[in-house]
């Protein structure tokens, strides 16, 4: 059979990044820290499916979702932030999380490894998530025009950044605490 | 005083460090034999890269126990050795592919090469730093590594042995001072142990100059 055609839409391209993971590696030993990592993404990936997103994929300690209603991100950052203090596996062993969102066009592709999104938002998003305080999401202008008008509201200033490959980024940050 | 203290401060150079994997050296020699294969296949890969890197400023050979790392040189101009070095793996691998034809199937040679640029700590007969690090990490991506990288190539596009992978520095260099070969991304990469997102290039020979993995052309 032949594999469906690569799609091109724009999605909600959201990156998390467990803070603390070398640090819960070195104390517990990698066996407990690849189990709690399993856990970790296991939540996540349901958590992404019940708000109506995909999981992309799971690289080393962070993963990349993507959604189709950018309204539905939040919610999802939110329900995944609270897994640290609500699920025993995961209270005091992770410092916390780094997020960030971006909006783009990208390629949907199927592959030999599953589903995968291709194109230079993708970069953006990661690269995103590089300007890293905890507990914060960093999200790119493109994606918070979009967004419902009260975290609008909140986010902080606008700032800008060059990435290689991607070019200046402007961008604002949204303190998660209190959300 | 500790015996250290009293260590003259390493040389510092910018050399361009490639590593150079023989594939599936281990298994040959266990199914083989190390006196009947392995050693002879050693042998014939380190005369070879001497032949290929002595006029391209080969400064250094050590052995890394199934392959070599190797960093060239060049006193005129840091990327000058980036393309040197470069020349001579594409040089090597031709060489290989020719006494591949010649000789038994168990004593074929098939390598996985990686290129970096950087500063290096010279000390006798080896080269330390995380510039080397960086180039056993390259050297270490293989197909496995696609699914977690971003905008990836296939990878069954991804072949298995004899390919030429480089960091975002040498691609960068070959793309402003050469036509030579091919550049194309293979995707965004973690490295262990280095921060953030790397781009990793694979280089393609001169024969097959135009993207053949569906990546980009480095700018």
């Amino acid at each position: 059979m032949q594999a469906p055609a690569p799609l091109r839409k724009p999605l909600a391209l959201v990156f998390c990044d467990i803070a603390g993971s070398s640090h819960l590696t070195a104390q517990e030993g990698d066996l407990v820290a690849s189990a709690v990592f399993r856990e970790f993404f296991e939540h996540a990936g349901r958590l992404s499916r019940e708000h109506h997103g995909l999981m992309i994929k799971f690289i080393a300690d962070s993963f990349l979702a993507a959604f189709e209603n950018i309204d539905d991100v939040m919610p999802f950052v939110i329900s995944i932030k609270s897994l640290l203090s609500r699920n025993s596996t995961f209270v005091g062993r992770f410092a916390g999380l780094y997020f960030s969102l971006h909006y783009g066009n990208v390629m949907r592709i199927e592959t030999s490894y599953g589903s995968d999104v291709l194109g230079e938002a993708v970069n953006v998003a990661a690269h995103l998530n590089e300007l890293k305080v905890l507990n914060e999401i960093i999200i790119s202008q493109a994606a918070l025009e979009r967004m419902p008008s009260d975290y609008r509201t909140r986010a902080g200033a606008s700032e800008s950044r060059s990435f290689k490959g991607v070019g200046e980024v402007e961008f604002r940050r949204l303190k998660l605490c209190g959300l | 005083m500790a015996a250290s203290d009293a260590e003259a401060m390493p040389e510092v150079v910018t050399e361009a460090i490639v590593v150079i994997d023989l594939v599936e050296s281990t298994l040959t020699s266990n199914l083989f034999g190390w006196y009947a294969v392995g050693r002879h296949s050693l042998r014939d890969l380190r005369s070879l890269i001497g032949e290929v890197g002595q006029s391209r400023g080969l400064r250094c050979m050590r052995s890394t126990g199934d392959g070599y790392l190797l960093t060239f040189y060049h006193p005129q101009s840091a990327e000058m050795a980036a393309i040197r070095a470069v020349e001579a793996v594409f040089e090597l691998l031709r060489r290989i592919l020719m006494r591949n034809q010649e000789v038994s199937e168990e004593r074929a040679l098939n390598l996985r090469c990686a290129v970096h640029l950087g500063e290096v700590d010279v000390v006798p007969n080896d080269r330390e730093g995380p510039h080397v690090s960086m180039a056993f990490r390259l050297e270490e991506i293989s197909r496995a590594s696609l699914p977690a990288a971003l905008n990836p190539i296939p990878p069954e596009q991804f072949p298995l042995q004899n390919y030429v992978l480089c960091s975002e520095e040498v691609a960068g260099i070959l793309s402003r001072r050469t036509k030579q070969w091919g550049v194309a991304s293979i995707g965004l990469l973690r490295l262990k142990g280095f921060p953030g997102w790397r781009e990793v290039f694979r280089l393609l020979p001169e024969e097959h100059a135009i993207d053949l993995g569906g990546g980009t052309r480095a700018s």
